[in-house]
């Protein structure tokens, strides 16, 4: 039987098991590089480092997880605590690398040219707006979650991505159509 | 009022946009990245756990004139009415099932939610 993130959490806890760990970045490794690739705005090579900077801590501050929320949740925050503290070191974002994003994606299930709208939309979305949308509309956590995430009042989380959502709409709207 | 609808299909575009990402190695790049783990302290951990029991055994029964009040001690259960220690055993008793039972109400209410 598949053991559930607590319980992998728990064996790292009880063990110091680094098999256990490596379950949890198998699982949790495509939606925190996804996450970080559009908050970096397309940059791969500095996403995959904050993402490997963030497993890094979440394993040396494992202890602190008390398992009130979701271990994604928690990991989520870890994620994005990495990307502030790069962002705010770095103090400029890098541009999209359109070329990386079209080869990784699938033609099938997406029309190219909606993707590249929908992610040209996103990379102009303020850094507040744009992180709660993917947080909530793409990575399907709660507002409350979301908020736990950026450190953010609840209000604030709604109102970001009411407001991300509708200049989005307003950029795809003829592909709503 | 077909706002749902319009955010069902921003929120499927979304996540459709970003496929699966292959793992190609990355997850061993974290655990190559990882502190070894401290072996040495876990053992150590009991060791100084029963050192420092033994210390304290040891400190206590000097300090208390080689265990006399243990004595006294004993020699007053002795004089304690039969009653009183019936009485004693069932209200230990009580107590420790009650405690019992609350802790499974407790965890069984922590399963079901």
């Amino acid at each position: 039987m598949e053991l559930t993130d607590a319980g992998l959490v728990a064996r790292v806890l009880v063990d110091d098991d680094q098999h256990a760990f490596g379950e949890l970045v198998r699982r949790h490794q495509s939606s925190v590089r996804g996450l970080l690739r559009q908050l970096t705005r397309g940059d791969f090579a500095l996403a995959d480092d904050l993402a490997q900077n963030a497993f890094v801590r979440a394993y040396k501050n494992i202890r602190s997880f008390r398992g009130e929320a979701k271990f994604s949740t928690w990991l989520y925050r870890i994620t994005y605590n990495c990307f502030r503290e790069d962002a705010r070191r770095r103090k400029e974002l890098v541009g999209i690398n359109e070329e990386q994003w079209q080869a990784e994606h699938d033609p099938q299930t997406v029309d190219p040219g909606l993707r590249h709208d929908l992610m040209h939309a996103l990379s102009l979305l303020p850094l507040h707006e744009r992180s709660a949308v993917l947080l909530c509309c793409k990575n399907g956590l709660s507002h409350d979650e979301a908020s736990r995430v950026l450190e953010i009042p609840l209000g604030t989380v709604k109102t970001n991505v009411l407001r991300g959502r509708e200049k989005l709409k307003k950029t795809l709207a003829a592909w709503a159509q | 009022m077909n706002e749902q609808p319009e955010h069902d299909w921003l929120d499927r575009k979304l996540q459709e946009a970003v496929p699966y990402i292959e793992d190609d190695g990355f997850t061993a790049r974290v655990l190559q990245q990882l502190p070894t783990p401290q072996r040495g302290g876990q053992f150590l951990r009991p060791l100084i756990l029963v050192g420092m029991s033994a210390l304290a055994s040891a400190l206590t029964y000097v300090l208390s004139d080689g265990g006399r009040f243990i004595l006294v001690e004993m020699f007053k259960l002795t004089t304690i009415p039969t009653l009183w220690v019936v009485a004693f055993a069932l209200a230990s008793g009580m107590l420790v099932m009650a405690g019992g039972i609350f802790a499974a109400m407790s965890k069984t209410s922590q399963i079901q939610s």
